[in-house]
């Protein structure tokens, strides 16, 4: 009898101990975009959020890279398992907003006694489109990027080019490229310009031309239209046409974002056009013998953000959401944002990331981040439509063609804009084509 | 006349090598970079040449990049685990559409058939809702249920069935054998050929299967071979540590390599009497 009764009163004090540390259990779906141990440093800094946070348990989940991360939340989604939190690629927001997945988070802003313009007053302008839209906010920048110029500074001063003074017009650009090809006979020994051509790379590198050449790319307000067959688009690809056929300072074909930045390393490009999200990765293997330039203009300086921010699917509990925004909150302080940004290359969304001294002496140290940090005031927002992986993949699929030598720029965007009409064709008529009867 | 076909030969034999030298490329490359020192200045890094200071450094960070010993048993575990769920399967129905007689046998088979020409990714998102539904999400079972059924091992245990001489069968029932008994005694010993054809297909594709453990695993401790090794290897803005990629590779594939080594004379006949390439 008396075994029997302490049995079920140790059974009652371990059941309420229990339960007083019942910590909320979410699960964060976290892609890897860029290399090095992210994986890792991701888990390390789950850790520590969660000894921090006894009252919230924190599962943090690879789910691959941004395309396989968006296929998981949306399967997972449709399943009725949804995660609390998703690092999702900041262009992909739209869609979740438009199938209405996502929760926004104007109400969390609020109970936080800020307003939505207060809250996104944090982040750098250019992040804002793709962030707050159709009235409200839907995501939290958590670490963004744009492309930039990588040069080879040995090849500048071999090459009789100013190191200090890279390329900052299409002209410019082009001379350099010329300069810096190294030729055996008929057989090129060095590029002076290569630029990924995989799937979602080429299509931000595009953009960041096109935006260069003075254009759109897309209709920032309405996710029914892309700019393809247009001359801001046909000047771009027109150009890489060029350097790859004409002047012949590219290799032809498709290369991927790995084997450019491999080549860069390996001398065997002497400029290319890469992610912020690799700085870290360049400096650790070029030493000072790389320096960093914004992406040259025709018309103008103009960029797109890349990068990824948090979002939270709906379908949550009450105490869920709670977590997850606590995540997202501390996720974006300046302080992890500031950490996240020195360890990856990716500049820090949060602006007062770089009011702390470790970034005032990070930047001191590494002029080349601040490159990358300039180059934001000419940023703008990424392309995001209906369906946009498929619409991105509408003319990528032609742009390889023309780098392929099978194509012609005009015939290529012009199959590429019809092919993207149709995707959005759908959408289109659920909106813009929907007349009063 | 016997120089000339010499000379056939021999001609045979250089083109035959000239081919698996192209097919054998990635795998020499693999086991070349996983041993050589992390370089970036030089041009080495696509050579097939053996470095001269060979190095483990790369499998000592790849090791320490994931946890390899889980990875390799949940691997194991869902490749064993859907292995012998199929061999029932299969056997079973490819019985029943080679032998039993009844009404619409052959449609039914087509439609069964018909499965092969749906591409899995579309299949995403019903699966998942229903492995939701039965309680198994996040779980290996979850991993495995969706494979249970094989349309193509179906087809190729009716084929294996159907070369199989009636007298067998007739011999064993005059015997007084039922059905199960016949299935289990003579079918199956005499079919074990394109059982180990039909195994060598499976095991490779779930080993090396990616999408499907990704959709439906979120806990890292289910996570399987192809996981973790994209989840330390894989870039999509950035260049790569072809040495770690490589040494990682090298542990996920060199399991399959080793079994298909160490039985490749079985393999090879069972491929060839099952006529599966």
């Amino acid at each position: 009898m008396q075994t029997w009764k302490s049995l079920v009163a140790a059974g009652a004090v371990s059941l309420s101990a229990s339960l007083a540390h019942a910590a909320t259990e979410i699960e964060l779906f976290f892609p890897v975009p860029v290399e090095g141990k992210l994986a890792a440093e991701m888990k390390n800094l789950i850790e520590r959020f969660n000894t921090e946070h006894a009252d919230i348990d924190v599962t943090p989940v690879y789910t691959g890279s941004y395309d396989e991360t968006n296929i998981k939340t949306r399967a997972a989604i449709k399943a009725g398992r949804p995660p609390a939190a998703v690092i999702m690629s900041a262009n992909f927001i739209l869609e979740y907003q438009i199938n209405g997945e996502i929760e926004p988070l104007d109400g969390l802003i609020e109970a936080n006694g800020l307003t939505a313009d207060a809250y996104m007053d944090r982040f750098w302008p250019a992040l804002h489109g793709n962030a707050r839209f159709a009235d409200k906010v839907w995501a939290a920048p958590f670490h963004n990027s744009t492309p930039l110029l990588y040069f080879n500074k040995e090849h500048f001063v071999e090459a009789g080019l100013d190191p200090e003074n890279p390329p900052a017009t299409w002209q410019e650009f082009v001379d350099a490229a010329k300069a810096l090809t190294v030729r055996d006979g008929d057989r090129i020994t060095r590029y002076g310009f290569m630029l990924p051509g995989n799937y979602d790379y080429l299509g931000w590198i595009m953009t960041a031309l096109t935006m260069s050449n003075g254009g759109q790319y897309y209709n920032a307000e309405y996710g029914g239209e892309v700019y393809y067959d247009t001359p801001s688009m046909l000047g771009a690809l027109s150009l890489v046409r060029d350097m790859i056929f004409t002047h012949k300072v590219t290799p032809e074909g498709v290369t991927d974002g790995k084997a450019v930045s491999t080549a860069f390393f390996a001398g065997d490009a002497s400029m290319v056009m890469l992610s912020t999200g690799s700085l870290s990765f360049i400096r650790e293997n070029m030493g000072d013998r790389y320096g960093v330039a914004f992406v040259p203009r025709n018309v103008r300086n103009a960029v797109a953000i890349g990068g990824a921010s948090l979002m939270m699917p709906k379908g949550l509990s009450d105490d869920q959401k709670a977590a997850s925004w606590t995540l997202i909150n501390w996720l974006t302080s300046p302080e992890i944002s500031g950490h996240w940004s020195r360890f990856t290359g990716y500049f820090a969304p949060n602006r007062a990331a770089y009011d702390l001294s470790e970034m005032k002496g990070f930047l001191e140290a590494n002029p080349d981040a601040q490159v990358a940090l300039d180059q934001l005031a000419y940023a703008r927002s990424w392309f995001a439509t209906f369906n946009t992986v498929a619409v991105r993949k509408a003319l990528e699929d032609e742009v390889q063609a023309v780098m392929s030598g099978d194509r012609e720029p005009a015939e290529a965007l012009a199959a590429a804009q019809a092919k993207a009409d149709e995707i959005m064709r759908p959408y289109v008529e659920q909106t813009a084509l929907k007349l009063p009867q | 006349m016997p120089a000339a076909a010499q000379d056939g030969r021999w001609l045979a034999v250089a083109m035959l090598a000239a081919v698996a030298l192209v097919w054998s490329t990635p795998l020499l490359w693999m086991t070349v970079a996983a041993f050589r020192p992390q370089n970036f200045g030089g041009l080495d890094m696509a050579s097939l040449l053996p470095d001269f200071a060979p190095t483990l450094a790369n499998f000592a960070e790849a090791l320490d990049s994931a946890d390899f010993a889980r990875l390799y048993l949940n691997t194991l575990a869902v490749c064993a685990g859907i292995l012998s769920v199929q061999l029932a399967t299969v056997t079973l129905a490819g019985y029943a559409f080679a032998r039993l007689q009844f009404r619409g046998r052959d449609l039914v088979f087509y439609l069964f058939l018909l499965q092969l020409m749906i591409v899995p990714p579309v299949l995403i998102v019903p699966n998942l809702v229903t492995i939701v539904g039965l309680g198994l999400y996040d779980t290996l079972l979850a991993v495995m249920a969706p494979y249970f059924a094989s349309a193509f091992g179906v087809f190729l245990m009716r084929q294996t069935f159907r070369t199989i001489p009636r007298d067998f069968e007739e011999a064993a029932m005059v015997e007084g054998a039922n059905w199960a008994q016949i299935v289990w005694r003579v079918l199956v010993p005499l079919a074990r050929p394109g059982m180990v054809a039909f195994a060598i297909v499976s095991v490779t594709a779930h080993w090396n299967e990616f999408l499907w453990p990704l959709m439906v695993i979120s806990n890292p401790d289910n996570h399987t071979l192809t996981i973790g090794l994209a989840s330390f290897t894989r870039g999509a803005e950035s260049a790569s540590q072809w040495g770690v990629i490589a040494a990682g590779t090298f542990l996920v594939a060199a399991p399959l390599l080793a079994a298909f080594t160490l039985f490749q004379r079985q393999f090879v006949n069972s491929f060839l009497f099952s006529g599966v390439k």
